[in-house]
């Protein structure tokens, strides 16, 4: 009957164009808002550790003093990042900040140019980030160790410096010091950036990995945040290093939950070393370990803003609905004497209601596509009059199932009203009158 | 066949009740012709209604085929329609957007049939009211006449027990009219028991038993006995397809 059903309303659209064209273009305009925020809703939220979501930890200390900020502050101190190395309860663990400066090649004819998205890590930032190596691989442990001048550059500035060929064993210049090309990504552009976000969720990722062990030595400059909670006199670099400033963040990967709970307590032990020392003065000093989605939600990657445009585009489908429920009643009961005599020949309410139903889904799936051509649209719309990123105003291909599917259920709702006031209606009232 | 006793049948509204039928007694015996007359507003139509299943009564029970069918459910109640009884109307009431076939296919398609044996039975349906040639043909494309042999040919296809007509001349010329009523007379003929309501004395001398209802109630019977000249007036079905196709 299904497909007596499809007929029957395909029959029934093209009867009556121009009322049905007004039902699919209501619904297609509150199923492409609705898609348009929906998408970048999700597109925000997206946890893009998959699934090394839950062993991804960031490390928040409180170390700030009793009379500072009431709260972890995201990042941590130099020192305590440097001391936190020493644990060997993680797995993976790198401490990091964001620099940058002038990239060149060795080619004289090549002009510098300035790279904003350096980022100071470790070794193990690649691997715990599931990071791919196109050209070479990460440099060795012992560069961590004793610090030599090596990089990883992404598959984009590969392609900036060496037009994308194999980069490896060439010497690029950062700020003017020769780092030797060990590994090149490939392309690799997690979004949110969630491993800093410092510096904006979106649209933000670095280019340029050089090793942690070097910033006391090149005294790499921190091109994100830096909180202070004291007046402390920096004059140069070892002070910042030594200081109470809040820069780096760090990260670990705890395997188990075992590991969580050692690793805590380890942490733990460790506050109170630094306690004796004179630091973490604050009653509160603890630590705070946040896996990714955690993390995304302490620091509000979906902003309330976004989550209330959601509701508000809700809330015009719903308006859409409406105005759909009152055309499908008129059209429905128009058709009551013609329901009447199929409920004479034998047809039974549910029958009729079935009929009605698959009408309704129908006109829902036909909105549903066209409303995915709005969302295309306005997200184009978007792209352009409002610079947003790409990585935001993408349509989810997800979104291509979810369009009709909620169109669907929007114009079955829709349609359940009139469905039942038509096939509920006494047949015998028409059947004379016809 | 069908029994109904002591139905009753009151429409309410905050003001009046309005008695449509009251203690209406009748029993119809398989294979019978019986016309229903009336007064307008007499209750003749609210009869048709009750007996096709399409209205409930407020007292009374209704037995058909033996079974009571007062208060069966609305799935129950389709399903006896579809397989019991046929309709046929004073306004044809056929679906203007299908054409000939698919009109008489729909109670087979809502009884399950598969395709082969809903093509077998509309084909019959519509020779043997001699318009097997225009199967594709829509019903506006049709005379009154032939749109009610349709809707004959539609209470047919399902091979219904039980056949109701509610003025089904009402709409049409003498000729159509007459080959209209020699149609339903040779399907009384062949088994199939009939109740037509009509306002034509002509027409409900021709049935083998005509009640008159008034107020709501069967206040006459009387049986006509088939005589020389019904049975010669008689056209064959034969006849009538020549007629249609000529």
């Amino acid at each position: 009957m299904f497909f007596y059903y499809l007929d029957l309303a395909w029959r029934s659209i093209k009867k009556t164009p121009m009322l049905s064209a007004l039902m699919i273009m209501a619904i297609s305009i509150g199923i492409g808002i609705t898609i348009t925020t929906l998408n970048i809703y999700k597109m925000m939220s997206t946890n893009p550790a998959g699934e090394k979501s839950g062993k991804l930890f960031a490390v928040q200390l409180w170390s700030q003093g009793p009379d500072a900020w009431d709260r972890f502050d995201p990042q941590i101190t130099y020192q305590d990042g440097f001391n936190l190395l020493k644990s060997d309860i993680p797995r993976l663990q790198t401490p990091m900040f964001r620099t940058g400066g002038a990239v060149q090649t060795e080619d004289p004819a090549f002009l510098p140019v300035l790279q904003s998205r350096v980022r100071v890590t470790n070794n193990d930032f690649f691997p715990m980030f599931g990071l791919e190596f196109q050209y070479g691989q990460a440099w060795d442990d012992s560069v961590d160790q004793d610090a030599r001048y090596e990089v990883v550059l992404t598959d984009e500035l590969n392609k900036t410096l060496f037009a994308g060929k194999n980069s490896v064993g060439k010497t690029i210049y950062f700020n003017a010091k020769p780092y030797q090309v060990v590994g090149v990504l490939k392309p690799w552009a997690p979004s949110p950036n969630y491993y800093d976000l410092n510096n904006g969720a979106f649209g933000n990722v670095d280019t340029l990995f050089v090793p942690y062990s070097l910033a006391p030595i090149e005294e790499y400059g921190s091109w994100g945040n830096t909180n202070g909670w004291n007046y402390e006199s920096i004059n140069n670099y070892a002070q910042r290093l030594t200081s109470e400033k809040h820069w780096t963040q760090f990260w670990v990967q705890l395997d188990t939950p075992e590991q969580v709970a050692e690793y805590r307590q380890w942490v733990g032990q460790y506050i109170e070393q630094q306690k004796k020392l004179g630091r973490f003065g604050s009653p509160k000093a603890d630590v705070q370990l946040s896996d990714v989605d955690q993390w995304l939600a302490i620091n509000k990657v979906v902003p309330e803003d976004n989550k209330v445009l959601v509701g508000l585009s809700v809330l015009f489908l719903i308006v859409c609905l409406v105005n759909m429920l009152g055309l499908l009643l008129s059209k429905f009961l128009r058709r009551a004497p013609e329901i009447g005599v199929r409920r004479a020949i034998g047809a039974s309410q549910g029958q009729i209601f079935a009929q009605h139903m698959v009408e309704v889904s129908l006109m829902g799936l036909f909105g549903g596509l066209l409303g995915l051509a709005w969302a295309w649209g306005s997200l184009m719309l978007l792209t352009k009059k409002f610079d947003l990123e790409s990585s935001l105003t993408h349509l989810d291909t997800s979104m291509w199932l979810i369009a009709p599917m909620i169109a669907i259920l929007a114009a079955v709702v829709a349609g359940i009203y009139p469905a039942w006031r038509v096939c509920t209606t006494n047949p015998s009232v028409y059947l004379k009158s016809q | 066949m069908l029994s109904m006793k002591n139905i009753s049948k009151v429409f309410k509204t905050d003001l009046v009740e309005t008695h449509a039928l009251r203690d209406f007694n009748l029993e119809v015996n398989e294979g019978e012709f019986v016309a229903v007359t009336g007064p307008s507003g007499s209750g003749k139509t609210t009869f048709l209604n009750i007996a096709g299943l399409l209205e409930g009564f407020t007292h009374g029970d209704y037995f058909l085929d033996g079974i009571n069918v007062s208060n069966l459910s609305d799935n129950k109640s389709a399903a006896v329609r579809n397989e019991k009884i046929g309709f046929i109307f004073q306004g044809f009431n056929l679906i203007p957007d299908l054409n000939l076939a698919e009109n008489i296919e729909v109670p087979l398609r809502y009884r399950g049939f598969s395709a082969k044996e809903r093509k077998r039975r509309v084909e019959q349906a519509l020779e043997q009211v001699g318009l097997g040639a225009r199967m594709k043909h829509l019903p506006t494309q049709l005379s009154g006449g032939q749109q009610q042999r349709v809707a004959i040919a539609r209470a047919l296809a399902g091979e219904p027990r039980f056949l109701l007509a509610d003025e089904p001349t009402g709409n049409l010329d003498s000729l159509m009219a007459r080959q209209v009523m020699e149609l339903l007379e040779n399907i009384n003929q062949s088994g199939t028991t009939i109740i037509m309501v009509t306002h034509d004395p002509e027409l409900a001398r021709r049935a083998q038993r005509n009640i008159q209802i008034v107020d709501g109630q069967v206040c006459d019977f009387t049986m006509y006995q088939p005589n020389a000249a019904r049975s010669a007036s008689h056209s064959s079905v034969d006849k009538l397809v020549a007629n249609a196709q000529g």
